[in-house]
């Protein structure tokens, strides 16, 4: 099939040149519609480019390892509790809690301040446990999801290979669903990135790329605003990228019988 | 065509009474049936049981009772003389869509099967190993379950199943999709795995009235049944049962080319359509 067809086609698969020319194409697409663009507030790519080299000379790397290490641990800590949780739910008990705990996802952190700030000893442990909360209850909500949606067949396998309630659960629900723990920390990572500015933005203590941020917004500087926004992209892409390829070495099986690889 | 000289031995499965209901509604009502040991002078010779019903008629709830994972309302199962309800892990179960453990290569997943019974994790490994060259899939051991072809991953499954269970194998309609070939290769491969041992029973639950046929040495129908006024009873049971040794009709090869075998199926499938 031509190309230039098979891009519009529905369910079209392309090969790995195909891919690399339409992306290509899309970004400079992307980027010449920027350069181009009429809205005289958005800054120029030179402009953002120059803000950033600005913002580097002034401090933004030290800053970007600070939210970086926050959001990391953040991470960690969200994904072994919400993992727990979301295990704790093959046991009826748990099922309720974690219920609740998946919807306090609607809350505005900016309500709970109040109450993790009575219970943080530092501005940091703040900033971490209102990180940990944020992203858990999206990650629990992900998790719980995909226990729930094991069919019936696979627990039935595991219950005919004559296997404890126990070990039906480490190889159905732990191992079995260990590929999509991935899938569900890329979306959440990402959750933490969007979240770690606004953290940062409440206590602005030990600083991050989050109180820079804020800071050039509330000044109107918008090419460091869009310079920092890109900083944080970057950073994004090479996070997702790297869960995505821990993701393929460790479950290699995961993506066998995926039509778009 | 030879008659086959053959004896029943000791009875290896037995459903009483079994009765099922499900938010009020009868599902089973009062199946019963056995399946004993059928000897064959100078050979080993398993036991194939097809149960044949409609669509809905509660094939798979019964199948999930024999196989332990489900408890019936009330009546029982019991294999091999021990009185005991059956417990999920006597009877290997191969289900229709032949599930393997994605995550885990061949010979894991039937490592896992084989390690339920074997300690000795060598000792395991060489029954594996024996099982895959048996059924052809020695080549196959390093792959997963996703690059298996459907016909190696049905091998796969019910391996597993033999290496763990107590000689019983039940499967979910077995014959389903399958095109002409395929469909022969499995029944030989039922009677393979049915005559490796001689208290093998594989049970078959199927629609397909022309394989099961080709298969079993018995048959069980299963529908509601209809009373003397015609009308349908509450759940379903096992209406008739055919032994198809009496019959002349299995253990021969090409029985089923024969008139004899036709005109069986053509019976069957007239039971079938009052099921």
């Amino acid at each position: 099939m031509n190309h230039a067809v098979a891009v519009f086609s529905p369910n079209a698969v392309l090969n790995k040149t195909a891919v690399r020319i339409l992306v290509a194409t899309q970004v400079v697409l992307v980027l010449l519609l920027w350069i181009f663009s009429p809205f005289v507030l958005l800054p120029k790519p030179t402009e953002v480019l120059g803000a950033l080299g600005d913002l580097w000379e002034q401090g933004l790397g030290a800053e970007l390892i600070t939210s970086f290490l926050l959001n990391i641990q953040a991470i960690a800590v969200a994904t072994v509790l919400s993992l727990l949780l979301a295990y704790a739910t093959v046991m009826p008990f748990f099922r309720p809690i974690v219920a609740l705990l998946s919807k306090l996802r609607f809350l505005s952190l900016v309500g709970l301040t109040f109450f993790f700030t009575l219970m943080a000893r530092s501005g940091h442990e703040l900033k971490l446990s209102l990180l940990v909360f944020s992203v858990s209850v999206f990650f629990v909500t992900g998790m719980a999801d995909v226990i729930e949606s094991v069919p019936k067949e696979m627990f039935d396998l595991a219950r005919t290979l004559r296997m404890g309630e126990w070990r039906v659960v480490w190889e159905v629900i732990v191992l079995g669903q260990i590929s999509k723990v991935f899938d569900v920390l890329r979306q959440n990572a990402a959750i933490g990135w969007m979240m770690l500015t606004m953290v940062e933005g409440i206590v602005r203590s030990e600083g991050g790329v989050g109180t820079v941020l804020l800071d050039q917004n509330h000044h109107f500087r918008l090419s460091a605003v869009f310079a920092i926004q890109l900083t944080i992209l970057l950073l994004g892409l090479f996070q997702d990228y790297s869960i995505g390829l821990a993701k393929n070495m460790l479950c290699p099986w995961a993506v066998l019988t995926l039509e778009r690889k | 065509m030879g008659h086959t000289t053959y004896s029943y031995g000791k009875t290896l499965l037995k459903i009483e009474n079994v009765s099922l209901e499900y938010d009020g509604r009868p599902v089973l009502s009062g199946v019963s049936a056995e399946v004993k040991d059928i000897l064959v002078p100078g050979r080993i010779q398993g036991q194939v049981v097809g149960i044949l019903g409609p669509s809905g008629c509660g094939k798979t709830t019964l199948f999930r009772i024999i196989a332990g994972l489900m408890k019936p309302t009330s009546g029982l199962v019991t294999v091999n003389e021990s009185g005991t309800p059956v417990r999920a892990g006597e009877v290997g179960v191969v289900a229709q869509t032949y599930p393997l453990f994605e995550h885990r290569t061949v010979l894991g997943n039937l490592m896992l099967a084989a390690g339920r019974k074997e300690k000795d994790s060598q000792v395991a490994k060489d029954k594996v190993m024996a099982y895959l060259r048996e059924f052809g899939l020695e080549d196959k051991f390093n792959l997963y379950p996703a690059q298996l072809s459907g016909g190696q991953r049905q091998r796969c499954a019910i391996l597993q199943q033999i290496l763990c269970s107590e000689h019983f194998l039940l499967m979910d309609e077995p014959f389903s999709g399958l095109d002409l070939i395929m469909l022969e290769k499995t029944c030989e491969l039922i009677a393979k795995v049915a005559n490796m041992d001689e208290l093998n029973t594989i049970i078959v639950v199927t629609h397909d009235v022309t394989a099961a046929c080709s298969v079993a040495d018995q048959l069980w129908l299963m529908g509601h049944g209809r009373g003397e006024d015609g009308e349908t009873g509450p759940g379903s049971r096992i209406v008739k049962q055919h032994n198809l040794i009496d019959r002349d009709l299995c253990w021969e090869p090409g029985i089923i080319t024969t008139a004899h075998f036709t005109d069986f199926v053509r019976e069957v499938k007239e039971e079938f359509r009052s099921l």
